[in-house]
């Protein structure tokens, strides 16, 4: 049987986008490709059959002016006739039931020798750990190329579903357990990875890259990323923040002063060094700052606020956030203070980012700054 | 027994006593036992539902013209979809054709005063009442935005779904009490007040199909109903049921939602399947083909019903051994499925097949669901599902059958018996333009979207990538779904226009043979003097043409079977 399916997919080798399915970069997805084109040339002939005799009938048997008399001697039943049409497409299912089978157990079996990569789902963003090398990405999943790679997932609040239509891979990611999917990417590039079980406000926003790398570029990228916070002076760690970890934040908190499910990063700090941000249970900023209060330290307003969402929602939101606690190394959550310190100088006036932004070379953040911004 | 001659209200004169004249006043028509009545309400409601259903559908597609969506934030969109799907499921399609039509013709076609428990009956419409504004309170109790499968943890969380879920839950709960009722009400009906003559295999096949849905209605809606009642309590008071956090299992929710909304998918199609039935025999003037398949065939789809509800979940994280065997018992539901297709192209061989607006759609349907079923074999089949799960194929595969099919054969069913709900002609002129319309711009809807799905496009999307190349597909979409507004609307317009100034309709118009083309259009209020007896409701060569009366009538050489059934 699976020959048959090889036959068909072989005849049609093509990566790029057909009519009916994208562009393919996996292994199974030639398998999926075959299976699709036996189901759709199944599907033309009934369909073809259909609709040729419900013209052909309604056109050549339409009443005609003034015929009013119909006989009775028209066939109401044949036996032979309705075993065949029950027989035949019952034959063809089981056919396509099994070749269905065989393709989705390749889809779900993974390799002995594959790459395991663990996936969080969390509304609305994904984080992917590579435990070889201690690595953790946002919204962006770097593989290698021509190995079976692994995914384990888990999800911190809702169900979400990860799949990326160009290997054809797609599977629920459900709280309280764990799934799995695998994948062995055929053609370096870059792809799509989407949530498509709806999460809530920003599903539609619950979007990830994945880049795929030959095998050598791909250890060369993961030694990098494995260093890149520790690398970096601390000048640049608001630069690393916005562009490497704000991607996180970004379908709740704008950087244009707009709400959204959070409060806009804009202004944010001012607003906790000058405790005007009320909570929902009455309590201010103000209340807690100051000597011997929880948030003495602008800066464990803002630690607090990433590891311990839940701990003071602010005033007009209902603390859909998940905690970050676990999935930040200590240097991240630092670079996300200072980016909070510094928004002004890593983000334009209109909330966009800067691409190359000029925050002088010295390593400690200088403290005068923190009541002159804006 | 001339009673059921239908000969005997020759000419166009009106009736002066029918069941719309019968008695007047609002209450009358609020607290009424007529059936007839009921089930006009019921269509009065439905159409309501359909036509708010339909902004929000509209909307939906404004909003997916451009990628970064056009008209509405994530909220507004997740809200609009979200009351888009559970009006049409809960409000629109599943009462569509038993509680409207069904209420309206079922009884008549038994030759029957009534149902068996007409108070029961008001009593279900009045529920149907109650759970519609329980969807109105969600609306201002917070919003709704779930999606119509108030899929666990999201629905229990009170700090992601919005507030609108319990009234929400109780208006689906009370809706399902509604439908259990009218479906019991039917069951009881067709056992116990068929005519002299009418054995269970010389019913007209509109009723085998009630029936076989009417089974489903009370057997799997009490299942949605607890399941329900258990997401309230779990989001009301914390009790851990589907909730992980709390020990519950979210998967579990799925198998109970789905043990009902499966099923629930044949109580939307089988009765569409029965219309087109009986509308295919009748405006072929053709002895339905293969009578005893196609009842059979609807009793196998009733069954095999109960036992899929495994493929909406697939990707869900269900074992792959559960999978396997969900994906098997699958496809047995195609077979039936095309036996009936097959009966229906065979009954319009040699036919005399009227191009009419019924007939239209009853091509319409047999053209439309013939896709829907084709595309149902690429979601069965687990290899291309795991691909095409939970997008744009989906929905256009579920539109297909849900919209295209169920609810074609209701605005078919609505064209096929308004001459004798109403008792007026509509302009079929305007009838086969709407068609025409509506069957360009459902295809040109829901075709695209086929493609959108197969290239990657998820569900429940408010916006999308732009380089992904769905826009094109999506333009086209929305550009279909205009056209089938428009196409609505003009139904609408002649309906309507019917009503004032349409031609009176004849008893029998079309030269159907069941029983409810013997009483006059509108019939009177008892529908029949006495019961009438019943010959072989496919058998249309008994009947000729009358000028004078614009319809069909008795041939007089021909002898009539309340005669045969002295002899």
């Amino acid at each position: 049987m699976m020959s048959l399916l090889t036959m068909i997919g072989a005849a049609a080798p093509s990566k790029e986008a057909t009519f009916w399915m994208p562009e393919s970069a996996s292994t199974v997805a030639p398998m999926v490709d075959g299976l699709m084109d036996f189901i759709n040339i199944v599907c033309y002939i009934f369909f073809a059959l259909v609709v040729a005799a419900l013209f052909y009938f309604a056109i050549k048997y339409r009443q005609r002016e003034g015929d009013y008399t119909f006989d009775s001697d028209g066939p109401t039943h044949n036996m032979a006739l309705e075993i065949t049409w029950t027989g035949i497409p019952t034959i063809i299912v089981i056919v396509m039931f099994w070749l269905g089978m065989q393709t989705y157990m390749d889809l779900r079996t993974a390799p002995a020798n594959s790459y395991d990569v663990n996936v969080t789902a969390q509304k609305w963003s994904w984080t992917f750990q590579h435990p070889e090398f201690a690595v953790t990405e946002a919204n962006e999943l770097t593989v290698p190329a021509n190995r079976p790679v692994r995914l384990i997932m888990a999800s911190q609040d809702v169900l979400h579903s990860l799949y990326v239509p160009a290997f054809r891979v797609k599977q629920d990611v459900v709280p309280g357990r764990y799934t799995s999917l695998w994948f062995e990417a055929t053609e370096p590039g870059t792809y799509q990875l989407y949530c498509a079980e709806y999460c809530g406000k920003d599903h539609s926003l619950m979007l990830a890259t994945v880049h795929v790398l030959p095998w050598d570029e791909y250890q060369t990228k993961m030694g990098k990323l494995a260093r890149e916070y520790e690398d970096i002076p601390d000048s640049q760690l608001p630069a690393y923040a916005i562009n490497r970890l704000y991607n996180r934040c970004a379908s709740c908190h704008s950087l244009d002063g707009s709400s959204g499910t959070g409060p806009s990063f804009k202004g944010l700090w001012d607003r906790t060094v000058n405790g005007t941000t009320e909570f929902t249970n009455g309590q201010s900023v103000g209340d807690l700052s100051g000597p011997g209060g929880e948030y003495e330290l602008a800066e464990n307003y803002i630690r607090s606020s990433i590891v311990q969402p839940q701990r003071h929602v602010v005033q007009g939101f209902t603390g859909a956030m998940p905690s970050f606690q676990g999935q930040l190394k200590e240097r991240q959550i630092d670079a996300l203070v200072l980016m909070m310190k510094h928004l002004d100088q890593v983000v334009d006036a209109d909330g966009n980012i800067i691409e190359s932004p000029n925050l002088g070379g010295d390593d400690a953040a200088e403290p005068e700054q923190e009541g002159a911004s804006e | 027994m001339s009673t059921v001659d239908a000969s005997k209200t020759s000419g166009p004169a009106p009736v002066t006593d029918n069941y719309l004249t019968h008695t007047r006043g609002v209450w009358s028509w609020l607290f009424t036992l007529d059936h007839k009545r009921i089930g006009l309400m019921y269509l009065v409601s439905v159409l309501g539902s359909f036509f708010l259903g339909g902004i929000m559908a509209l909307l939906v597609r404004t909003q997916l013209l451009t990628p970064e969506g056009l008209i509405m934030d994530q909220d507004q969109y997740n809200q609009v979809f979200t009351l888009h799907g559970a009006i049409m499921v809960f409000l629109v399609i599943i009462p569509s054709i038993p509680a409207a039509l069904g209420n309206f013709v079922l009884p008549i076609m038994l030759g029957a005063k009534d149902v068996a428990f007409p108070r029961l009956n008001l009593f279900s419409y009045w529920l149907w009442i109650v759970g519609a504004l329980c969807f109105v309170l969600a609306l201002f109790t917070g919003g709704l935005d779930t999606g119509w499968t108030f899929y666990t943890p999201y629905s229990i969380d009170t700090g992601s779904a919005m507030g609108g879920v319990i009234p929400a839950l109780t208006g689906v709960f009370i809706l399902g009490f509604a439908s259990i009722f009218t479906g019991m009400n039917f069951v009881v009906t067709i056992h116990r007040l068929r005519p002299p003559g009418m054995t269970w295999f010389r019913m007209p096949l509109f009723l085998w199909s009630i029936y076989a849905t009417a089974i489903i209605q009370v057997l799997a809606t009490p299942v949605l109903g607890i399941t329900l009642a258990l997401l309230a309590v779990e989001r009301a008071f914390g009790i851990g049921i589907f909730n992980p956090a709390l020990g519950g299992d979210p998967v579990l929710y799925q198998h109970f939602f789905w043990f009902y909304s499966h099923p629930a998918v044949y109580i939307m199609i089988l009765p569409g399947m029965g219309i087109i039935s009986d509308l295919i025999a009748v405006h072929s003037h053709r002895h339905i083909f293969g009578y005893s398949f196609i009842a059979w065939s609807s009793v196998a789809i009733a069954v095999f019903s109960f036992l899929v509800w495994g493929h909406h979940m697939f990707t869900s994280g269900q074992s792959e051994l559960v999978t396997v065997v969900f994906s098997f018992i699958t496809f047995s539901v195609a077979i039936p499925s095309a036996v009936k297709v097959f009966n229906w192209l065979a009954t319009m061989y040699k036919g005399t097949i009227s191009w009419n607006t019924p007939m239209l759609y009853g091509m319409g349907f047999i053209f439309i669901f013939t896709i829907g079923g084709l595309t149902g074999l690429h979601l069965g089949t687990l290899g291309t599902d795991v691909h095409l799960h939970d997008t744009y194929f989906v929905v256009a595969h579920f539109h297909y059958v849900m919209m295209g099919s169920a609810l074609i054969a209701f605005i078919g069913g609505i064209h096929h018996w308004w001459p004798k709900m109403t008792g007026r002609m509509y302009s079929e002129l305007w009838g086969r333009i709407a068609f025409t319309l509506v069957f360009i711009g459902f295809n040109l809807t829901f075709f695209s979207q086929f493609m959108l799905g197969s290239q990657g496009m998820p569900r429940r999307y408010a916006s999308y990538p732009e380089d992904a190349g769905f826009q094109l597909y999506h333009i086209l979409s929305t550009c279909g779904s205009y056209v089938l507004a428009l196409g609505f609307f003009i139904t609408a317009g002649y309906l309507i226009q019917s009503l004032i100034g349409g031609r009176r309709a004849p008893a029998n118009p079309w030269g159907g043979r069941s029983l409810e083309w013997q009483c006059t259009s509108p019939p009177p209020h008892d529908n029949f003097a006495e019961a009438p007896t019943v010959g072989d409701c496919y058998d249309f060569s008994v009947l000729r043409w009358d000028e004078n009366e614009q319809g069909y009538v008795w041939r007089e050489d021909v002898s009539h079977p309340a005669n045969e059934a002295h002899t």
